[in-house]
């Protein structure tokens, strides 16, 4: 079934500070900091000062309770209109790109004539939480009305209640971190360690010639002293790859390293999208438009699928509805949570028992041209600040489609914490 | 004929500030003639940062309306300080401050900040002076800043007041801010301004106030950043302080932004007949 859409959703441009790792040159840069940053280069290149847009849609995977109205705060902040509404959506690494599908669904349907879709995320300035027994007996502390009640409450604490938390990167209900999920899934899957040291090089490689060619350059504004994705090493290669040891799995099998895998990130990205209308009267060029977009869940929890296999399972879904074969794109983008990861996906969609059994398939899905498969690098290379990499691939996405010209198409596939995936299609204009 | 005298550094203001208690009393009706120069600042990341959260500005590389004003401070004192300035450094009260943003300036930005004093003239309350801080990039002037300093003394009455500070705008506080009892100590850390007066309830009143004072720039800074980003583009503003904050405090953010010229103003929250500031801004959109 193909549904007709009102009308298309346009892609006009977007904007993203480079991305730093972990404690790097952002290590004191705030969640709204860094987004307001990233708006503020939007605004300034496309021209929106004092603009008052259909919304701005952001949000952040780890948050401080503070930043309860993140989005709002930022808009706040910069030079868009404030009468410019804003809400935050949390969907773990898929937060942007569910974003710019929510964003253009309201395009789509005439709710909205313009809106930014976007994401932050912080590993550095991470919300501290104290142990969950003191947080309660501090509550009740809170609670009393008197300073003698206080004082007795105060006294139930236990040297041992005392200590701090921060946000992991666990799977609340698995206890397993997202790489030992990750392992599990690899190994089950027969990927290599060559193979996925393979995918990691060309990662920066394709990166590192992206920044040659100056394609990031109206794709990104520098930020306290960066102009570069700090992870990248453009030298990287399959031999200096293959010297790191295994950080996620066990034994003899274990093949994950920390050069396969994405570092912890800080990061913003922020897309435009609007009607064709509105990007005529602003003067903007659409430079792709985003077709539809689908997301799915698996059992991870059970061990029934791996925790970062939903996507396999919701490209089809898409595939179905828009009448197309895993074949008829022109570019990939497979977030590369983890080298393993990107090689799962794709040796799910060639395999039979998976295909027909798993998703219901008359026959596998087939491979895909790997020659098209995230050409101006990933995460693996540029990083990954959770919410922040869907806007990143979408901007990209683009700008190569409008490049390739009108009519051709690309994917996208970013798997989520909480074993859910979310994909898109667009297409060049 | 104005002597220009360079710096690589800015010289430390607690040196400057004790120098300037140690000094014998001053006299005389000229001013040097001295321009301090501090040339080639690069802008420290990590200072831009804690400016820009002190005083509620964004975290980016854009420089803040009034950040090369505290780059500029340290050569205001130290000319202030020297025993040619015919005012003494401790009595000076800040009065007014006009700002000029030529150009949006960012951190990356080589500044050359330049000093001289002009315009020494007499007030009914006492005597006057302009502080004046042009920065420049490459040559080019990009921001200038004006500050006149009161010397409180025998005024004389015929002089002339200067441009009049139009009214605080009435009506309900657009925000109310609590200003914490170590703001001016948070301030000086930031601005290098130690001022006993900012430092602590007794080293304030060792200098005549009932309780540490917010520094006049935290204040006018804080104001501005309220007011959006469009400050730190080409802008102009015009400050003028009336009474001290006195810390800890909360105070009222009033704005009319209803004509051509935004004016805004802090006022006590419990007590609205007390006006901290009134500033007036320009900006070019």
């Amino acid at each position: 079934m193909t549904t007709a859409s009102p009308r298309r959703a346009a892609i006009l441009g977007g904007n993203r500070i480079p991305f730093a790792r972990q404690f790097g040159p952002y290590a004191n840069a705030s969640n709204q900091d860094m987004f307001t940053a990233a708006l503020e280069g939007l605004v300034a290149r496309y021209g929106l000062a004092g603009e008052r847009l259909g919304e701005v849609v952001g949000g952040a995977v780890i948050k401080h309770a503070r930043d309860f109205n993140l989005t709002r705060e930022a808009v706040l902040g910069s030079s868009l209109a404030p009468e410019t509404t804003a809400y935050d959506v949390q969907q773990a690494c898929g937060t942007g790109l569910e974003n710019a599908i929510l964003v253009s669904n309201k395009i789509k349907l005439g709710q909205i004539e313009s809106g930014i879709a976007g994401g932050v995320d912080t590993a550095s300035d991470a919300p501290i939480m104290v142990t969950e027994k003191l947080r309660r007996k501090l509550l009740k502390i809170n609670r009393q009305k008197t300073t003698v009640d206080m004082a007795k409450s105060a006294l139930a604490i236990r040297p041992g209640d005392i200590g701090i938390e921060t946000p992991a990167n666990t799977e609340p209900r698995t206890g397993l971190s997202m790489g030992e999920h990750m392992a599990i899934t690899a190994k089950k899957w027969g990927i290599t360690r060559e193979a996925q040291d393979e995918l990691a090089a060309l990662s920066h490689q394709n990166l590192a010639k992206a920044y040659d060619n100056g394609f990031f350059d109206d794709l990104m504004t520098s930020y306290l002293g960066l102009a570069k994705d700090q992870n990248l090493r453009a030298d990287s290669t399959v031999e200096k790859l293959a010297k790191l040891k295994p950080v996620f799995g066990k034994g003899e099998g274990a093949t994950m390293t920390a050069g396969n895998s994405t570092p912890l990130t800080d990061g913003a990205s922020a897309v435009l999208l609007g009607s064709e209308e509105w990007a005529a009267e602003h003067n903007l060029t659409v430079q792709a438009y985003l077709v539809d977009g689908e997301v799915a869940a698996v059992d991870y929890v059970h061990g029934d699928e791996g925790l970062l296999m939903a996507p396999a399972y919701a490209v089809p879904r898409l595939l179905a509805r828009q009448g197309l074969s895993l074949q008829d794109f022109d570019y990939y983008e497979i977030h590369e949570a983890f080298a393993s990861t990107v090689l799962s996906t794709m040796k799910a969609w060639e395999d039979e028992e998976f295909c027909t059994q798993r998703l219901g398939l008359e026959k596998p899905l087939g491979s895909i041209d790997r020659s098209k498969l995230n050409v101006n690098g990933s995460s693996l290379a540029a990083g990954h600040p959770f919410a922040a990499t869907g806007g990143r691939i979408v901007a990209s996405l683009a700008k190569m489609l409008h490049e390739k010209g009108p009519g051709s198409r690309g994917l996208i596939s970013i798997c989520a914490a909480g074993g859910q995936g979310v994909v898109a299609i667009l297409e060049g204009a | 004929m104005t002597q220009k005298e360079t710096f690589s550094e800015a010289p430390s203001l607690a040196k400057v500030f004790v120098r300037a208690a140690l000094a014998g009393k001053k006299s005389g009706s000229t001013l040097p003639a001295s321009e301090l120069v501090l040339t080639d600042h690069k802008v420290d990341r990590q200072h831009l940062m804690d400016y820009q959260r002190l005083c509620g500005f964004g975290v980016d590389d854009v420089l803040p309306h009034t950040y090369p004003h505290i780059l500029g401070f340290p050569l205001q004192a130290e000319l202030m300080a020297r025993s040619s300035f015919p005012l003494p450094l401790a009595g000076l009260v800040h009065t007014e401050n006009t700002i000029t943003v030529r150009r949006t300036l960012n951190a990356d930005d080589v500044l050359d900040i330049a000093v001289h004093a002009e315009d020494l003239r007499e007030h009914p309350k006492g005597r006057l002076v302009d502080l004046v801080t042009e920065a420049t990039v490459d040559g080019e002037s990009v921001w200038s800043g004006r500050s006149t300093y009161i010397a409180r003394g025998k005024g004389n009455p015929d002089a002339e007041r200067g441009a009049e500070a139009p009214p605080v705008p009435q009506g309900i506080a657009a925000a109310q801010w609590s200003l914490p009892g170590d703001l001016g100590r948070q301030y000086a850390a930031v601005s290098g301004d130690v001022n006993p007066i900012h430092m602590h309830p007794l080293t304030a009143k060792a200098m005549g106030f009932p309780k540490a004072i917010a520094h006049g720039m935290w204040t006018s800074a804080r104001t501005l950043a309220a007011l959006g980003r469009s400050v730190n583009g080409p802008s102009t503003s015009n400050v003028w302080f009336k009474k001290p904050v006195l810390l800890p405090s909360k105070v009222d953010f009033v704005v009319d932004r209803s004509q051509a010229l935004t004016v805004a103003g802090l006022r006590a929250t419990r007590k609205p007949e007390t006006e901290h500031l009134v500033l007036t801004l320009e900006t070019a959109h």
